[in-house]
């Protein structure tokens, strides 16, 4: 009987010791629009990003306003006119990593990763799957993923004045070291 | 007869050829005051393109202090965000962390009352004699708060970018 309770003490101590969750406030999320005028980048270095390696959930979120761009003029519009900042001032994504047990969070090494959850951006939610790659190295952990969207899924129009400006599939890349624990 | 026929002739002749002349002059104004107009607003196209992003290092700023900044975000979140996000703002603090973001720039986080939770300032400047400890003014422009993650136990940051060392 007290071996069975130490046994289950141990087992719950070992499991609470690797839950971890790691995370950044400082994020990169980018964007790329190739169109046939102009190919547009904005890049945003504020992103809130948490990984709860117990349970696989990511989340990730930002403000729209943070996203910069080489010119202040495409930012204006970007915030004004499509993103509508003022209005959806965040974007948000919850999700999971569903190859979880593919991934040692306590050994160093590069891991292929395919996560679904809630993209949140304009005031409309779509599910989303995309892969990526979630290296440790001596530790720490860093997280990247690229995957297209649409920008009709999330209702952000383009006026057909600068419909050859702006692409109708963006790619969005997320590149992410989390140096936090808790 | 014929004296005053050809009198008139001569007479339309002439006002036909004045009022070509005065025709083919208002065209020339005409056209001259659209390729201006054209020209003008071609320049302005062009340079509302190309217009910079607001200069931050020379810009008046609204001073606060890290804690004050921080806590008008919990407090009143909707105040807050009418007089400090997008504005350009002064915050004298303790940095508590110097770190760098993918891109290589410095972050700076300065010290609030909430543990865990700072302004966190992306540098656009020069970042030298900066290290944990000491007390700066940092003057940037405020995206607002970016809320942590309560279930997760993450307080959330104010975000300061584009960030210049001030004295």
């Amino acid at each position: 009987m007290k071996k069975s309770i130490v046994l289950i003490v141990c087992i719950v101590l070992s499991a609470h010791s690797f839950a971890q969750k790691f995370y950044t406030k400082n994020g990169l999320v980018s964007f790329y629009s190739k169109a046939t005028v102009e190919d547009i980048t904005a890049d945003n270095n504020e992103v809130l990003s948490v990984i709860n390696t117990a349970t696989g959930d990511m989340q990730f979120s930002l403000l729209n306003t943070g996203f910069h761009f080489k010119k202040a003029l495409m930012e204006e519009h970007f915030n004004e006119d499509y993103m509508e900042s003022d209005k959806y001032p965040k974007s948000t994504f919850k999700g999971k990593i569903t190859n979880l047990s593919a991934i040692n969070f306590t050994k160093d090494g590069i891991y292929n990763t395919a996560v679904t959850g809630d993209l949140t951006m304009h005031g409309v939610t779509n599910t989303i799957t995309t892969n990526g790659i979630i290296t440790i190295k001596n530790g720490a952990v860093s997280a990247t993923s690229k995957f297209k969207i649409k920008l009709t899924d999330y209702k952000i129009v383009i006026p057909s004045v600068v419909k050859n400006n702006i692409a109708e599939t963006i790619d969005i890349t997320v590149s992410c070291n989390y140096p936090n624990k808790l | 007869m014929t004296t005053i026929n050809f009198c008139c002739r001569q007479l339309k002749e002439a006002v036909t050829r004045y009022c070509q002349k005065e025709m083919s002059k208002r065209v020339k104004i005409i056209v001259a005051v659209l390729m201006c107009l054209v020209i003008i607003g071609g320049i302005k196209a062009w340079m509302m393109w190309n217009k910079p992003h607001q200069d931050v290092k020379d810009a008046d700023a609204i001073t606060t202090t890290s804690a004050a900044l921080y806590n008008s975000f919990l407090q009143n979140p909707t105040a807050a965000k009418t007089v400090y996000v997008n504005k350009v703002v002064q915050v004298s603090g303790e940095i508590t962390q110097v770190n760098h973001n993918q891109q290589n720039q410095t972050v700076l986080l300065l010290k609030t009352d909430t543990p865990d939770a700072s302004i966190n300032c992306t540098m656009e400047g020069e970042a030298t004699d900066i290290k944990q400890g000491i007390t700066i003014n940092i003057k940037g422009i405020c995206n607002g708060y970016n809320s942590g993650d309560a279930d997760m136990g993450i307080p959330g940051d104010v975000l300061l970018v584009r960030c210049y060392k001030t004295n």
